[in-house]
């Protein structure tokens, strides 16, 4: 492949709709190349980090900057980042062929030690075999040499990546705060004692929480169900524990993140407030793949809080978790950092709301300046289906919370639901159009001196995808007759103008079903619809519905084979993987839910779901 | 040289250079690039007042294009002291070292409020030009008292303007490098890029080569401001 020069550098940018996408130079960002030449070379990890979808979009994610810190943190290790080029960019280096490279140096990915992809979602699969393929990465594990990177796979969805284990050298199950640090020392170890590839894989694959994928076979049952998974190498656990950290205090919180440039989609300084989820909605696996819960000492909130605010100037910071409200000390955290954000006009914002536990004395301090509209997810329409997926909030909770709202003068509310959960029905659809009316009268009821002058309800709906590890990880996916029907039946239950209705698009969610409990038969098929163009799936405009169905017709049994409902003893793809929550327990909700039985949050009672044996967090009857 | 200023409101004319992977920020992410520089500096940085969506007063002089490189451009912010000491030499030093790589002020000048904004007063701009083969390219296509039609898209419509008139002198022709002065602001504004097509329809320069220039804004020139009265960094 030909390399850059400056003049021919330029000319490519010149012809780039966003250049600074790929020009690094960030504040923050590390240059180590001053120690590239005092540092013994098989001393030094070269390590890419890569995200497989744009840069505005990689640069808003917290894991990215969190490893990024903690790698280049070591001094003998060279971490540079590598986004997925936009459509433009991508064309310039097939058509030049040239390959893509780190940000920060330049270097193409195929002259990495090491290549760590953050997976965050399913439609990016092929985006990691455009990056592999660009990078002049073999793609298939199998045919990588000694030369060759060793290509790691970690983040949210690392607890089912079977449809790509074929492209992937390593995968990395739980957080990577400890454990890729591990597995780039044991890199450090291969190359000085010039030990080869498979020494490497034996090596990782003693690191708790990794799991080597070529080191297990699968086979199946003549229908195409998992027969059995078992270690082929004999150092291979039978199976891999999720690694959690257990003092979320102890782990690392970059408190000088690298600043992009450009606007990204999440331009805030963004803080972890506490990790896992105490709730257990049914649908969600991020609730049951992050347990325990896990907080953060507010003090140490605070402080950090500080020093991003005094290393980044940004405008805004964003307090993250999975369900902020839940947060034990946030009243006191919020009050602690209103004196600073407001002096310095920063906007201080609280994502991940629920309805139930929404302190509107808390929220009317945040937006004393600007009041922006509410964003609440029922996800069902009925108390019964609410039930169901076990999402605790009542009807009075929502009324209540919808008419404070008023009150407080917020006139915009947007309402999330999911379309499709096990046991629907059109009661539950219209369930949907019945509270969005029931709102709007509230604020029709009340005296017009107390509302805001306008109302306006978004009632925004996507389509439920039974996820791995989660108790529908045995529920069916509805068909596309059923999704075209459901939307239908609620678009004409909305008529009234003051009510928005935004839908998903159902053909990405049939694909997002496929690959979320896919096995490694999935493998040709994504390489198939990578190679006919499918690209940057994710993204609306350039999901390839027609490109995507002409490959899931090479599945035996169609889709539906991956979107059927699954038998209590079939043996999953992922049943090698242990995150925490048993199986057992899993099938328990499932069990419960079909009779709309609820479970209660961890923080009220435990329920034994198996992550007590992590011993940290909620587990030990409080959140730190 | 350190002031000490203790009016309210004060106004400090900074000049910039970029250059690098900054200079392929555009005009909006060079904005946000300096309101949050400023923040991590501590500037009084004053605030737009009664507005829906309060914004930090920083004006620069003139949007300056995706990659094209700066020396001494103008941006003008304005200073909320409310009684407090303001030490401009030590806060432009302090500015210097939060700068992500390739930013640097390089000098500045205290002003008092002008009545006429900055952007207002801006009449032209020096830039030049690296690239193998211009100088041939520039004798060809400008020849004196000749015009130079270029088409141009204006409100999704082709205009037809003449640069030639545009281009206020020329300052040094090599054959690798050329430095021009052109009109620059609300009026007579001369676009780097029209020039460079006009190179390559015009003076045979290579299109490869054209998209690959080093195009670096020397100067900006105000019309009350001599740049030679400020203060260099």
């Amino acid at each position: 492949m030909n390399r850059y020069d400056e003049p021919n550098y330029r000319a490519m940018l010149r012809q780039m709709q966003k250049p600074a996408r790929y020009t690094g130079g960030e504040l923050h960002a590390v240059d180590k190349r001053p120690q590239f030449f005092t540092i013994d070379p098989q001393d030094r990890v070269h390590f890419a980090l890569c995200f497989p979808d744009l840069y505005e979009i990689g640069m808003s994610n917290l894991a990215i900057q969190i490893l990024y810190d903690i790698l280049n943190q070591h001094e003998s290790t060279f971490c540079e980042r590598c986004f997925a080029p936009a459509p433009d960019m991508r064309a310039y280096l097939k058509t030049h062929r040239l390959p893509l490279t780190s940000l920060e140096t330049r270097t193409p990915l195929s002259e990495f030690d090491m290549v760590g992809i953050s997976l965050h979602y399913e439609l990016a699969y092929t985006s990691v075999l455009e990056m592999l393929y660009l990078g002049g990465i073999p793609l298939e594990s199998a045919d990588r040499g000694e030369s060759d990177p060793i290509v790691v796979a970690g983040g949210p969805i690392a607890c089912n990546l079977e449809p790509i284990t074929p492209f992937l050298d390593v995968i990395l199950l739980g957080e990577g705060e400890v454990a890729l640090p591990e597995i780039v020392e044991a890199m450090r170890e291969n190359k000085r004692s010039g030990s080869s590839r498979h020494d490497f894989l034996v090596a990782v694959s003693q690191i708790p929480g990794v799991y080597v994928p070529s080191f297990y076979s699968v086979d199946y049952h003549e229908d195409g169900t998992v027969r059995e998974i078992k270690p082929i190498e004999p150092t291979a656990p039978h199976q891999v524990k999720k690694r959690v950290i257990r003092d979320l205090n102890c782990a690392h919180l970059p408190v000088t993140p690298v600043l992009p440039n450009i606007e990204v989609v999440h331009d805030r300084i963004v803080m972890e407030v506490f990790r896992g989820c105490a709730r257990g909605c049914r649908f969600c696996q991020a609730g049951f793949t992050y347990r325990p819960m896990r907080e953060r000492d507010k003090n140490t909130l605070f402080d950090a809080a500080n020093k991003l605010i005094r290393n980044t100037g940004c405008d805004e910071i964003g307090l993250l978790s999975l369900s902020t409200t839940d947060y034990s000390e946030l009243e006191d955290l919020v009050r602690k950092l209103l004196p600073t954000t407001e002096a310095q006009h920063i906007n201080l914002s609280l994502p991940s709301l629920r309805m139930d536990a929404f302190d509107f004395e808390l929220a009317k301090q945040i937006a004393r300046t600007r009041r922006a509209g509410l964003t609440f997810a029922p996800e069902a329409g009925t108390q019964r289906l609410r039930d169901v997926i076990n999402k605790n909030i009542t009807e009075d909770d929502m009324i209540t919370t919808a008419k404070t709202a008023f009150m407080n003068g917020w006139s915009r509310i947007k309402l999330y639901f999911m379309l499709g959960l096990p046991t629907e029905t059109d009661e539950d659809i219209d369930g949907i159009a019945a509270l969005s009316r029931q709102i709007i009268a509230l604020w029709d009821d009340l005296p017009r001196d107390v509302r805001p002058k306008r109302v306006h309800i978004t009632v925004s709906t996507s389509f439920f995808i039974p996820k791995p590890f989660t108790p529908f990880q045995w529920s069916r996916q509805i068909s596309q007759d059923e999704m075209h029907e459901k939307q239908k039946r609620l678009a004409n239950k909305l008529s009234d103008r003051r009510v928005s209705f935004q839908w998903h698009e159902f053909e990405s969610s049939v694909m997002e079903a496929v690959l979320s409990r896919g096995d490694r038969r999935l493998a040709p098929i994504i390489k198939h619809a990578w190679q006919s163009g499918c690209y940057l799936d994710a993204w609306h405009e350039y999901f390839r519905w027609d490109l995507w169905q002409e490959a899931l017709d090479m599945i035996d049994g169609g889709t539906d084979f991956y979107t059927r409902e699954r038998p209590l003893d079939e043996i999953f793809p992922w049943d090698h993987l242990d995150i925490g929550v048993t199986r057992s327990f899993l099938r328990d909700e499932w069990q419960k839910s079909k009779r709309a039985e609820t479970t209660c949050a961890c923080f009220e009672r435990c329920s034994a779901c198996g992550c007590q044996t992590y011993e940290t967090g909620v587990c030990q009857g409080h959140g730190n | 040289m350190n002031k000490i200023l203790t009016t309210e409101k004060r106004s400090i004319t900074l000049f910039y250079a970029r250059e690098g992977s900054a200079s392929w920020l555009a005009h909006l992410d060079m904005m946000r690039l300096f309101e949050r520089a400023l923040n991590r500096a501590k500037w009084p940085v004053s605030w737009s007042e009664q507005a829906y969506n309060p914004r930090p007063d920083i004006v620069f002089a003139l949007p300056v294009g995706c990659g094209i490189e700066t020396c001494l451009d103008p941006v003008e912010v304005t200073l909320n002291l409310d009684g407090a000491s303001f030490m401009a030499k030590q806060s432009v030093d302090t500015l210097n070292m939060v700068f992500p790589p390739g930013v640097r002020v390089v000098a500045f000048e205290e002003t008092l409020l002008q009545k006429k904004s900055l952007m207002a007063r801006v009449v032209a701009a020096k830039y030049r030009f690296n690239v193998p083969g211009i100088g041939n390219a520039m004798i060809k296509t400008f020849v004196d008292g000749q015009p130079v039609f270029v088409e141009r898209l204006r409100k999704n419509k082709k205009v037809v303007v003449d640069i030639a008139p545009r281009i206020l002198s020329v300052d040094d022709v090599q054959e690798d490098c050329v430095v021009l002065t052109g009109g620059a602001g609300s009026v007579g504004h001369l676009r780097i890029d029209l020039v460079l097509d006009a190179l390559v329809r015009d003076g045979g320069l290579d299109h490869g080569a054209a998209l690959g220039a080093r195009v670096t804004r020397l100067q900006v020139f105000l019309d009350e401001l001599p740049t030679d009265q400020c203060i260099i960094v």
